[in-house]
């Protein structure tokens, strides 16, 4: 199990600061989703997170420790990472990439054995991409890429996982199949997971727990009920959406705002 | 039962065989190209100004073996031509095409630019400026086993690299399209140096040019002796990372996340293969083509997997410049062709055929 935190992080790019003294913790068996505007700093978190990117100052802990002294190898033993639009070198089938997962499992002189095939064949049925194993990347679609990343990322068997917008290019039926099987995942194994993403109904319907940020520090934090409502939306995203209750789930809902009285004054 | 030791009962259907990477087919090429390998060093032993006939050059060759007693039914003078002068240079093409092919694919993968070649980074310019000094300069140094020229150039081809990777370089990390133009521009001032003192001493103008095009005439095993150790360690170390250069083909940040340091890696490709090339190019010049085709060559017919690519470019790179040397020295006999020359004029065509026939993605 993985305690995952930050404390007091700040991350720059060059000289621009794009996250600026960040806290927080997210602990094993739970969902917490990252929601905020483009350029929030919602990706540079999820790189800080899986040590792509080194935080300006402030430290990145996983189970207390500092997350910079760990081996790389050792850390993707820890942490697997979704990675958004993933770009993935055509002349690979899909079965190679996934079984890429393997790869820390793997020392220097070893080969992928029966158990490592069956551990990737097995991510791939449960991302439904089975049927795409001995195609290249060249030949899949963006949202079937995104599927066999998905599969790469479970074939890695780590005890959290980072999702830089998993869902992006999905269609809605596969928006939800995915962050079902994570769901389920997370909630059978006690993973921890981190997500970023863009879709604020995905994110109530799917996250224990909401960080809403807004120029790179958290705007509200807490369930999706706490954070995701009209003035909150409105001080972040501006005056654009509109938040009701959903009729099945009892979670708030999004729609953007339709503005009648600005058509009305149209017909005038 | 934790998640990774979780036994995967309720889905416990094996991947269909046909899913896995076709493995079988490719460790069969490469007992067929060792194979090849070895026809292809006794035929070329048979070639030359002596037409000498296959079964006493197998004999030759077999009977210093040991515990092959062969009683001897040829002339001295026929053993030496074939292991004092013919057999070492048919080892040293067949490293020096081995070295080439695999420092090549390195730098294809680890660039991810199929453009790349074991040249990209100044090697071929630094040894050219090197052994161009030491063909001007009036002395005669040894150091290594080496004399002068080949000296000169394996110094030249490993400092040319060592100031490209530190001009690269940014604080702990090296970025790879840096690294690129960096040696290009380090490569274009070299080579200019080189224009430049060719055309101020015309009367080594005939060895330089010899050199730069590349050839194996008058080889001894000592050069062999010198190439050999730099070969195997750094083929060694390349076909022992070649599961990580896969996972580099990802790009930096998805290899950092499965588990590779990035810069640690790039550090360990980047000096076996420059090794590998310093050696081969200090004593034969510049041979071109060969590190930037057979690796596509070998990706066209086997696929991208670096586990298989480098040694099969390895043994193709080998047998082609064999090939390509035999051609060299037998074409306008008794005079040599330069076999840069011929590797582009014998490669291009068949490379050109590859390309039309496959419609594979290539990288």
């Amino acid at each position: 199990m993985v305690k995952l935190e930050m404390q007091g992080v700040t991350l720059a790019y060059g000289d621009k600061k794009v996250v600026e003294d960040m806290t927080f913790q997210v602990m094993p068996g739970e969902i917490v989703g990252l929601v905020g505007p483009n350029g929030c700093g919602k990706s540079t978190i999820i790189k800080a997170l899986s040590r792509v990117v080194t935080p300006y100052s402030g430290t990145v802990l996983i189970n207390g420790r500092d997350i910079s002294r760990i081996p790389r190898r050792e850390l993707s033993l820890l942490i697997s990472v979704i990675p958004q639009i993933p770009l993935l070198p055509s002349a690979f089938t899909a079965f190679e990439i996934v079984l890429m997962g393997r790869n820390p499992h793997l020392g220097l002189f070893q080969y992928e054995g029966p158990r490592d095939m069956d551990i990737a064949w097995q991510a791939m049925e449960q991302t439904s991409t089975q049927c795409l194993a001995e195609r290249r990347i060249s030949e899949l679609s963006g949202g079937e890429i995104q599927c066999v990343v998905i599969a790469r990322a479970l074939t890695q068997k780590t005890q959290a996982i980072l999702l830089d917008e998993p869902t992006a290019n999905l269609d809605i039926s596969r928006q939800i199949e995915i962050l079902d099987l994570v769901k389920g995942l997370c909630r059978e194994n006690k993973l921890t997971v981190v997500a970023a993403l863009h879709d604020l109904n995905l994110a109530a319907h799917y996250c224990d727990r909401l960080l809403l940020i807004n120029r790179g520090g958290i705007h509200a934090e807490g369930t999706p009920i706490e954070v995701i409502n009209t003035q909150n939306l409105e001080q972040v995203y501006g005056h654009g959406s509109y938040v009701h209750t959903h009729p099945l789930s009892g979670l708030p809902a999004v729609l953007p705002r339709v503005d009648s009285s600005r058509n009305s004054s149209l017909n005038k | 039962m934790s998640w990774q030791q979780a036994k995967l009962s309720h889905t416990n259907q094996a991947a269909p065989a046909a899913v896995y990477p076709h493995r079988r087919g490719r460790v069969y090429a490469i007992f067929g190209l060792l194979l090849l390998f070895g026809v292809m060093v006794a035929f070329a032993t048979t070639v030359g100004s002596v037409r000498i006939p296959l079964s006493t050059t197998i004999d030759i060759l077999l009977s210093k073996l040991p515990l092959i007693d062969i009683t001897p039914h040829w002339t001295s003078a026929l053993e030496t031509i074939i292991l004092e002068i013919r057999l070492p240079r048919i080892i040293l093409a067949g490293l020096v095409g081995a070295a080439l092919a695999i420092a090549g694919a390195t730098y294809q993968g680890l660039f991810r630019n199929p453009l790349a070649d074991p040249y990209l980074i100044g090697v071929a310019q630094g040894a050219a400026l090197g052994a161009v000094v030491g063909f001007v300069l009036p002395i005669d140094w040894q150091g290594l086993g080496l004399g002068t020229v080949p000296l000169f150039a394996f110094i030249g081809a490993l400092l040319s690299v060592a100031v490209v990777y530190t001009v690269a370089r940014v604080g702990k990390v090296m970025p790879v399209t840096t690294l690129i133009l960096a040696g290009v521009a380090l490569g274009a001032l070299l080579s200019s140096i080189v224009s430049f003192l060719i055309i101020t001493s015309p009367e080594q103008i005939h060895g330089i040019m010899f050199w730069l095009m590349g050839s194996f005439s008058l080889t001894h095993w000592s050069e062999v002796a010198f190439v050999l150790p730099y070969m195997a360690v750094g083929v060694g170390v390349l076909l022992v990372y070649a599961r990580s250069l896969n996972v580099m083909q990802l790009g930096e940040e998805q290899a950092q996340q499965l588990g590779i340091d990035v810069e640690k890696l790039k550090l360990i490709l980047l000096t076996a293969a420059t090794l590998v090339t310093a050696a081969a190019v200090s004593f034969v010049g510049i041979i071109g083509f060969v590190g930037i085709i057979i690796p596509h060559a070998v990706r066209l017919i086997w696929g991208p997997d670096y586990r298989f690519l480098l040694p099969l470019s390895v043994l193709v790179g080998a047998i082609f410049l064999i090939l390509t040397d035999i051609v060299a020295r037998t074409i306008l006999a008794p005079s040599e062709v330069p076999i840069g020359i011929i590797t582009a004029f014998c490669g291009a065509p068949f490379f050109l055929y590859l390309l039309r026939r496959r419609t594979k993605v290539l990288f």
